[in-house]
C-alpha cells in the first residue's frame, strides 16, 4: 500500500479539489502551488479509501504522566526495586500482574503486554509527543498525533461527529501537518461538550448568517494563504457540523445500566462513552486519566488510580466483545514514560524509558501474550526490545495502516511510522 | 533510503560570506538589506507592499493593541503624504494606549496567564508600574534590573510582585529569569548536566543559589491588599546532592556557592564569626536589607550591556513580537542546537540595542519603519510565521486584543456613554475574563503556534459574544440602523468601521442586497456585524 | 510522672535498622523501644539505663564503623534484643499499652498482629542491621575482602511470634490507634474499612466502611475507647476525580457518625462531590491528606496532621466536642507523618518529610524545640513516626535512612 512519493512541484495543489474527487484518484490540473505543512492528501488518498472498509477503530488509554511498569505488568517481588504491592497470578499459566490487577489478571487471554518498551524521550512533554505521534520533537516539522494519522486513513469524510476525539485530552500535537481537517475534537474529562456547544438559533436564520460569513471567508482566502486562518475557517464548519449529534454524547441513558460494568468513576464513564462513540464510527477515540506522574508516594498514588482505571478498561473490553466489536477495535494502554526502579527518598519513581511496559488489546492483537522481558531488577530490558517507532509500525499494522506509508512536508517525505521501525509480528494474530 | 538526502529542507541554508552590515545607515534599512540578501541567497520572491489598510490595522494592532476608529481610518486612507505611514507610527508610539499594550504583552511574559499563585493572579501595581516604564521610555536594562533587584514593596513600587510568585522556590526562579531574561533554558540541569548544550547542573544550583536566600515578606495591608516585600537573608545556601536520579536516602546535600552562568563564582565578603541571624524575617515588618546583597549581584550581572545573553535576548523577543517568528525561534531557545536564520543580523540587532542604551521604542519604530515589516501578508505562503520573513506574519489576536478590537469596532464607548451608566472598570467588561481567556486566551508573545479549533467556534457561534452586538445607542449597529444614508454607503462605514479599509465591488454589492433584502433590517445588521466580528480577517493580525 | 522538658533534649541513641525504610516506632514501658519497616520487619531494642554504657568491641551493634558511630551528638547504636517474626508486608504503624505488656502492628499485609511483651522467644536468629554501610565500605577494601566482610555474621537475636493475628482487613492497614485504657484498638484500611477491636478479647466489636473510593489513612480513639476518629482520604485518583476527604467522630458501639468534623470547618464541603472545583473548596486545609491523628490524653482534643507531598505540613487541634478548630500548629516542609500529644498532653509532637521532629505548646501553639536536621537537597528524607516513653523522659524517632533516634530530655 505504500504510494509513490513526487516532488513537490509535480503535485495538485488540493485547495480547489474536492475531497470527492481526491478520494476518486482524479488529478485535477496542477497549479504547482507550495504544500508546505500540509501533508498529502492525494499521494494517501487511495490508501486510505482501502483501509476504510475494515472499520477498524482504535481506542488509546492514556496514562498521563507514567504509569509504573512495577506496579502493573512487570512486578520484582522480592528484589530491592519491587515496591510495596504483591503479584497475583492470572489466567495465563505462570504469569503474574500486580495485585491492583485483580480484574485485568483474569482477563489476559484478551492482551498482549509489552515488557520491553525502550523509547527515546524521558520527559514528559518530549514524552508524551513521543508516545503521540512516534516521534521526537523537531524543530521545522509538526507531527501529528495517531489520532489524526487514524482519522485520516480511517474517518469518515464529513461526518457530523468528529473522526478524532479526546476525552480528557493529553498531548497538543494534534493533527500536525495534516490540516486542522484532523484537530482533535476535546471532551472535558466528565466527557461533557464544551460550554456553548449548543446553537440556540433557528435553522434558517443560522443557514442565512452562515451564507454570509462563507462569503466573507471567501474573499479573504483568495490572497491569504495562511495556514492559520484555513484552520480558522475549517474549524469553523466542524463546529456547525456537531450541531446534528449532541445527544451521542449524553451517556446518562446508558450509565446505570453499565455502572458496574465500568465501574463507578470518571474514567469508567469516560470507557463508555469512548465505546459509545466507537459504535458510532467514530474511528480513534482517546481516554485520558491523569496523575500518574508519582515522583513522591509512588505506591498510594497507583493505588488510588489503578483499581478504577482496571476496572473500566475490563469492563470496556469485555462490552466491545459482547457487542463483536472487539475484534475490529483495537485498544492501546499506554503512559508517556515508564518509571525508576530505584524508589527515591519521596518514595516515589521517577522517569525512566530503558524498560517499561505497555499493553494491547483487539484488532487482531494475539491475547494471552506476554511480549519481551527485563531483568531481574527491571534496570534494562533483556530480551526483545521495542523501540516507540516499533510499537507505532506494529498499532497501524494492526489497525490495516500501512507504516510505510509516507507524508510530505515541502519535500521531505515521513512515513507514518518513524523510518527503519519494524512491526512486531510476534504480537500480531 | 532516506529521501531527506535527495531533497534537502531548504530552511537548513543560512547567510553567511559577505559582511552585510552597512555603517552609519538606519537599522531599518541594515534589516531590510539583510533580508534581502537571505532572500537572493535562498531564491526567494518576497510578497508586495502592504496596502495602506493592511498597514494601518497591522501597525495599530502591535503597537496599541486594538484597532483603529471608522474616523481615523478614514483620515489615514484618505491622507496623501508620502511620508504618512512614518508619521502614523510617530503619533501611536507616543499614543498613551502604546505603554498600556506594551505593558500587557510584558505583563505576559513575566507572569502567564497562570501565575503560581499567592497573590500575583492580582497585581494591579506591578501592571501600572510596568505600564509607566514603556510610558517613560525607561531603559530596557533599567527596568529589568528594578524587578530582579526587587526594592520596596508590591503596593507602593510594583516590581517586587515578580519574585513574589516564586516565593520560596529558588529552583523556579531559576528557571524562569534565565529563559525569560537570558533567553536560555536551564531547566534540564535542574537534574542533570544537559547532554547537548553547556549547562551544568553547577551551574543551575550556581544561579539558584542568587535567590535561596529571598524571602517573600507580608508587610502588612494596604488598600485591603496584601504588601509583600523581598527579603535577603544573610545565610542559608542551596543544597546540591548530584544528579537527582543518584539522590539516595541518608545522602547531606552539598552547600552551592553563587556563580554566574557560564562565568565567576561570586566573591562574597565572609561573615563575621560571630555574627548570628534572626530565625526568621517576622510579618508586618520591612525586611533589613543584608550585609551583602547577592540578589543584586546578580541583577546587576544579568543587566549589564557586557552581558553576552542579555541584549540578543531581547532583541530577538521584540523582534519576533513585531516580525513573526525569532531569528532564534523559539526566543526563549537561544542554544548551540537552536541556530539563529540570520546569525549576522542578530548580532547587529543586539549591539545596535545595546549603543542605543536598550531605548525600546526606538528599536520598535526602527522594526516597524522596515520594509519587512510593511510586506503584504498576502500571497502563496502558507507558514504563518514565514521562516524568511518574506511575507507578513499571519498572527493570532490576543484574547485581550480580540476583545479592545471588537469595542473599538462596534462603537461600545459610545454604547456606555449614552447609557448614562460608568464605565466599568473591568479590564475585560461586558464579557468577563473567565470565558473570554478560556476560548480566546493564548497570550499573545510573539511566537505562539496557532492551532484553530472548534471551541472558540463553539464560544463566537453560540452566544459568547452577545453582549457586544448591542442594538444600543451610540454604537455601531444603531447608528447604521438609523442612518438615512443609501446602503452602500453605510457598507463603507461598516468595513471601515471593523476591517479599517473600504470594501472591495462583490463585497459591497453582497453586504447591501443582503442588508437591504427586508423591510426591518435589523436582524441582518446584527448579523453582518457577527460575521465581521468572527471572521479570519478579523481574528488575526496580518 | 514528670513534666516533659522539651528544651535541651540530647540524642542519646541512634539505632541503626538499615534496608527498607524504618516507618514506625513504639515504645513498650520506659526503656524498650520497637521499630517496623517497610518490608514488614520488626525490631526490639532494650536501651542500657546510661547512655554513655559502651558496649564491649565484640558485641558491637554492627560491624560497619563510620555510619554507626556518626558524630558524639548523634547518639550511640546498640544491638536489637529481639526481632518480631510474620509480617509480609510493610509495617504502617505501631502502638502499644501504657503498661508496656502489649505491642500492636498494622501491616499493609492486610493483618494487624498482636504481640505481648513478656512472651517467650520462638527461637534465634543472625540478623545484619547495617547492610547498605557495610556495602558502602567496601569500596575501601581490597578487592578480594568485600564479599566476606559485606557477607560477616551480623548480630544474634532471639525471634518471636505475634500472640494474635487480626483478620478482617482486605487491604493495606494504614491507621491503627488504641484507646488509653488498652481496651479498644482501632484499625483503617486502604478500602475504606474501619474496625474497632477488643484488644483484651482479640475480637472485633464493630466496623464501617467510608467512601468506596477513599481510604482510611488515620484513626484514633477516645481514652475510653468509646468514639472514634477516623480521617478519609484518597491520593490524585485523577485530577478530576477526587471525592471528597473526610474526618468524622464515630459512636464505636453502633458504628454511627457523631461529629463531621470537616463539616464544621469547612461548610461548603460537599461529601460527594468528586471534581477539581469541589476539591479546591477544602484543599488548602486538607492538604496532602490529614494522615496522622491522636487524642489529647484527657480526650477533649486531637490533633490532626496534613500530610502527602505538600508545601508546609501543619497539625490542626480540633475540640472534639464541638469539631472547632482550637488553632493549626507546627509546620513541615514537604508534609507531616506522625503526630503525637506529650503523655502530659501538654504538648503536640510532629514529624514530617523535612527530617525534623518539631515539639510545639499545646496552649499557645509555640514551637519550642525543633530536633533533627534537614538533609539531603530539594527534598530532605522523612522521619516517618514518632513515639513517647511512658515516662515521658524520650523521645524516639523512625528515619528513613535506616535508623531510629533516641533523644533524652533534660530537666
Amino acid at each position: 500500500m505504500t504510494t509513490t512519493p513526487r516532488p513537490e512541484a509535480q503535485r495538485p495543489a488540493i485547495g480547489h479539489l474536492s475531497r470527492r474527487a481526491l478520494l476518486k484518484g482524479t488529478v485535477a490540473t496542477a497549479s504547482g502551488g507550495a504544500l508546505m505543512n500540509w501533508g498529502s492528501l492525494f499521494n494517501s488518498a487511495s490508501a486510505a479509501e482501502g483501509v476504510q472498509k475494515q472499520q477498524k477503530r482504535c481506542i488509546l488509554l492514556w496514562m498521563n504522566g507514567g504509569v509504573s511498569q512495577f506496579e502493573t505488568f512487570d512486578m520484582k517481588p522480592g528484589r530491592p526495586t519491587g515496591g510495596q504491592f504483591r503479584p497475583v497470578s492470572t489466567n495465563l499459566p505462570g504469569i503474574q500482574v500486580c495485585e491492583l490487577l485483580p480484574k485485568i489478571s483474569q482477563n489476559m487471554d484478551k492482551l498482549a503486554v509489552i515488557r520491553s518498551m525502550r523509547t527515546s524521550q524521558v520527559d514528559h512533554p518530549g514524552g508524551i509527543h513521543l508516545m503521540h505521534t512516534g516521534y521526537s520533537t523537531a524543530a521545522n516539522i509538526r507531527f501529528p498525533e495517531i489520532g489524526a494519522v487514524v482519522s485520516k486513513y480511517l474517518g469518515r469524510e464529513r461526518s457530523d461527529l468528529p473522526n478524532f476525539i479526546k476525552i480528557f485530552s493529553h498531548g497538543n500535537s494534534g493533527a500536525g501537518f495534516l490540516g486542522p481537517k484532523y484537530l482533535p475534537f476535546s471532551l472535558s474529562p466528565e466527557g461533557r461538550l464544551p460550554t456553548f456547544s449548543t446553537s440556540n438559533r433557528n435553522s434558517e436564520l443560522e443557514s442565512r448568517r452562515n451564507g454570509l460569513r462563507n462569503f466573507v471567508e471567501d474573499v479573504f482566502a483568495r490572497e491569504h494563504k495562511a495556514e492559520t486562518a484555513r484552520m480558522h475557517r475549517e474549524a469553523y464548519e466542524a463546529a456547525r457540523r456537531l450541531q446534528n449529534v449532541h445527544q451521542v454524547f449524553n451517556i446518562d441513558d446508558e450509565w446505570e445500566k453499565n455502572r458496574d460494568l465500568y465501574g463507578d468513576s470518571a474514567f469508567g464513564r469516560r470507557c463508555l462513552l469512548a465505546r459509545r462513540l466507537i459504535e458510532e464510527g467514530v474511528p480513534f477515540v482517546e481516554v485520558g486519566q491523569s496523575s500518574y506522574d508519582s515522583h513522591a508516594d509512588n505506591f498510594v498514588w497507583h493505588r488510588s488510580l489503578l483499581p478504577p482505571m482496571e476496572h473500566a478498561w475490563v469492563g470496556l473490553m469485555t462490552d466491545l466483545e459482547q457487542r463483536g466489536l472487539l475484534k475490529n477495535t483495537l485498544i492501546v494502554w499506554m503512559g508517556e514514560i515508564g518509571r525508576t526502579p530505584r524508589i527515591n527518598n519521596r518514595s516515589g519513581r521517577d522517569h525512566y524509558v530503558r524498560s517499561w511496559s505497555t499493553a494491547l488489546a483487539g484488532c487482531g492483537v494475539k491475547g494471552g501474550l506476554v511480549y519481551g522481558a527485563s531483568d531481574k531488577d527491571g534496570i534494562d530490558v533483556k530480551d526483545n526490545a521495542v523501540t516507540e517507532g516499533d510499537f507505532f509500525a506494529t498499532i497501524y499494522q494492526a489497525l490495516g495502516i500501512d507504516p510505510k506509508t509516507e507524508h510530505f512536508t515541502g519535500v521531505r517525505p515521513i512515513p507514518i511510522a518513524p523510518f527503519g521501525s519494524e512491526v512486531v509480528k510476534d504480537i500480531l494474530a | 533510503m532516506n529521501r531527506s538526502v535527495l531533497f534537502p529542507c531548504v530552511a537548513l541554508l543560512v547567510v553567511c560570506g559577505f559582511p552585510l552590515v552597512v555603517h552609519g545607515e538606519e537599522l531599518r534599512d541594515s534589516i531590510d538589506h539583510q533580508l534581502a540578501a537571505a532572500w537572493k541567497a535562498n531564491g526567494i520572491e518576497p510578497a508586495k507592499p502592504s496596502s495602506d489598510g493592511e498597514f494601518l490595522r497591522r501597525v495599530h494592532l502591535d503597537l496599541l493593541g486594538t484597532i483603529p476608529t471608522h474616523d481615523e481610518a478614514v483620515a489615514f486612507l484618505d491622507d496623501t503624504r508620502a511620508d504618512k505611514r512614518k508619521l502614523l507610527i510617530d503619533r501611536l508610539l507616543n499614543d498613551p494606549r502604546f505603554a498600556e499594550h506594551q505593558g500587557e504583552v510584558w505583563d505576559m511574559v513575566l507572569f502567564g496567564r497562570n501565575p503560581p499563585g499567592y497573590g500575583t493572579d492580582k497585581r494591579d501595581e506591578f501592571q501600572a508600574w510596568l505600564r509607566d516604564q514603556f510610558a517613560k521610555n525607561t531603559p530596557y536594562d533599567q527596568w529589568v534590573k528594578a524587578i530582579l533587584r526587587a526594592e520596596g514593596n508590591t503596593i507602593d513600587n510594583g516590581a517586587p510582585m515578580y519574585f513574589v510568585q516564586y516565593r520560596n522556590e529558588p529552583e523556579e526562579a531559576t528557571q524562569a529569569v534565565t529563559q525569560t531574561f537570558l533567553g536560555v533554558q536551564l531547566q534540564c540541569a535542574r537534574c542533570h548536566d544537559h547532554p547537548f548544550e553547556p549547562w551544568t547542573q553547577l551551574d543551575f544550583y550556581g544561579t539558584a543559589a542568587f535567590f535561596a536566600r529571598l524571602r517573600v515578606v507580608d508587610i502588612g495591608k494596604k488598600n485591603k491588599l496584601t504588601m509583600y516585600a523581598i527579603g535577603e537573608r544573610n545565610t542559608g545556601d542551596v543544597l546540591f546532592t548530584g544528579p537527582t536520579a543518584e539522590q539516595v536516602v541518608g545522602k547531606k546535600g552539598e552547600p552551592v556557592k553563587p556563580k554566574f552562568l557560564q562565568g565567576e563564582p561570586l566573591v562574597e565578603p565572609e561573615l563575621s564569626a560571630d555574627f548570628k541571624e534572626d530565625r526568621n524575617f517576622p510579618n508586618g515588618k520591612v525586611p533589613p536589607s543584608p550585609k551583602f546583597s547577592r540578589k543584586n549581584q546578580l541583577a546587576d550581572w544579568i543587566a549589564r550591556p557586557g552581558n553576552p545573553y542579555f541584549a540578543r535576548a531581547v532583541a530577538n523577543r521584540i523582534w519576533a513580537q513585531f516580525m513573526g517568528r525569532g531569528i532564534v525561534h523559539p526566543v526563549d531557545n537561544m542554544s548551540r542546537s537552536n541556530t539563529p536564520s540570520h546569525p549576522e543580523l542578530l548580532d547587529q540587532l543586539a549591539r545596535n540595542m545595546v549603543d542605543h542604551k536598550f531605548d525600546l521604542k526606538w528599536y520598535i519604530r526602527e522594526l516597524v519603519n522596515s520594509r519587512a515589516y510593511q510586506l503584504s501578508g498576502s500571497g502563496p505562503v502558507e507558514a504563518a510565521m514565514p521562516q524568511w520573513f518574506e511575507q507578513a506574519r499571519t498572527r493570532p489576536l490576543s484574547a485581550e486584543e480580540l476583545l479592545d478590537a471588537w469595542k473599538v469596532a462596534i462603537g461600545w464607548d459610545g454604547i456606555e456613554k449614552s447609557s448614562g451608566k460608568k464605565a466599568s472598570e473591568d479590564r475585560y467588561s461586558p464579557l468577563g475574563s473567565g470565558y473570554l481567556v478560556q476560548f480566546l486566551g493564548r497570550p499573545n508573545n510573539g511566537v505562539g503556534d496557532f492551532q484553530g479549533g472548534l471551541h472558540e467556534h463553539l464560544f463566537l457561534n453560540n452566544g459568547g459574544i452577545g453582549s457586544l452586538l448591542s442594538q444600543s445607542k451610540g454604537g455601531l449597529h444603531h447608528s447604521l440602523l438609523n442612518s438615512k444614508a443609501p446602503w452602500t454607503e453605510r457598507v463603507d462605514q461598516l468595513y471601515l468601521a471593523m476591517l479599517s479599509r473600504r470594501p472591495v465591488k462583490d463585497e459591497q454589492e453582497r453586504f447591501v442586497e443582503f442588508l437591504s433584502a427586508e423591510e426591518n433590517s435589523s436582524g441582518r445588521l446584527q448579523e453582518a456585524i457577527w460575521v465581521l466580528m468572527t471572521c479570519s480577517e478579523f481574528r488575526f493580525n496580518h | 510522672m514528670p513534666d516533659l522538658k522539651p528544651t535541651n533534649a540530647k540524642q542519646v541513641w541512634k539505632l541503626q535498622f538499615e534496608g527498607a525504610w524504618p516507618t514506625s516506632v513504639a515504645f513498650l514501658g520506659p526503656r524498650r523501644v520497637v521499630a517496623g519497616n517497610r518490608d514488614g520487619e520488626m525490631f526490639v531494642w532494650d536501651l542500657p539505663d546510661q547512655s554513655s554504657v559502651k558496649p564491649a568491641e565484640d558485641k558491637a551493634a554492627s560491624k560497619t564503623k563510620s555510619a554507626a558511630k556518626g558524630k558524639q551528638d548523634e547518639g550511640e547504636n546498640i544491638a536489637p534484643v529481639r526481632r518480631l517474626d510474620g509480617h509480609t508486608n510493610g509495617i504502617s504503624r505501631l502502638v502499644s499499652t501504657e503498661d508496656g505488656k502489649l505491642l500492636v502492628s498494622a501491616s499493609q499485609d492486610h493483618t494487624v498482629r498482636i504481640w505481648e511483651s513478656a512472651a517467650p522467644p520462638s527461637g534465634k536468629a543472625d540478623v545484619v542491621l547495617d547492610r547498605a554501610s557495610r556495602e558502602k565500605e567496601t569500596k575501601q577494601l581490597p578487592q578480594d575482602k568485600r564479599q566476606a566482610f559485606i557477607d560477616a555474621p551480623g548480630v544474634s537475636v532471639a525471634t518471636q511470634d505475634a500472640a494474635a493475628v487480626l483478620k478482617g482487613h482486605d487491604d493495606w492497614v494504614n491507621a491503627l490507634g488504641i484507646s488509653r485504657n488498652g481496651q479498644r484498638l482501632i484499625s483503617g484500611d486502604a478500602r475504606s474499612k474501619v474496625v474497632v477491636w477488643d484488644l483484651p478479647a482479640r475480637k472485633e466489636v464493630a466496623n464501617w466502611v467510608g467512601h468506596a473510593w477513599n481510604g482510611i489513612v488515620a484513626a484514633g480513639l477516645a481514652p475510653d475507647g468509646q468514639t472514634a476518629l477516623v480521617s478519609e482520604f484518597t491520593y490524585k485518583r485523577d485530577d478530576f476525580d477526587i471525592p471528597a476527604p473526610a474526618l468524622k467522630v464515630w459512636n464505636v458501639a453502633d458504628a454511627t457518625e457523631k461529629l463531621d468534623i470537616l463539616k464544621v470547618h469547612i461548610p461548603k464541603l460537599d461529601a460527594k462531590a468528586s471534581t477539581y472545583g469541589a476539591a479546591s473548596v477544602w484543599r488548602s486545609f486538607i492538604k496532602g491528606g490529614l494522615i496522622a491523628t491522636d487524642y489529647s490524653p484527657d480526650g477533649t482534643l486531637v490533633a490532626v496532621g496534613q500530610g502527602g507531598e505538600t508545601d508546609t505540613g501543619k497539625v490542626h487541634l480540633f475540640d472534639v466536642k464541638t469539631g472547632k478548630l482550637v488553632r493549626t500548629v507546627s509546620g513541615h516542609q514537604y508534609g507531616v507523618c506522625d503526630v503525637k500529644f506529650s503523655v502530659d498532653g501538654k504538648y503536640v509532637l510532629s514529624s514530617g518529610r523535612d527530617t525534623v521532629l518539631r515539639i510545639c505548646q499545646v496552649s499557645d501553639g509555640k514551637e519550642v524545640a525543633a530536633l533533627g536536621k534537614a538533609r539531603g537537597g530539594q527534598f530532605k528524607d522523612w522521619l516517618s513516626g514518632i513515639a513517647i516513653s511512658p515516662d515521658q523522659s524520650m523521645i524516639a524517632a523512625a528515619d528513613i535512612a535506616g535508623y531510629v533516634h533516641v533523644w533524652q530530655l533534660q530537666g
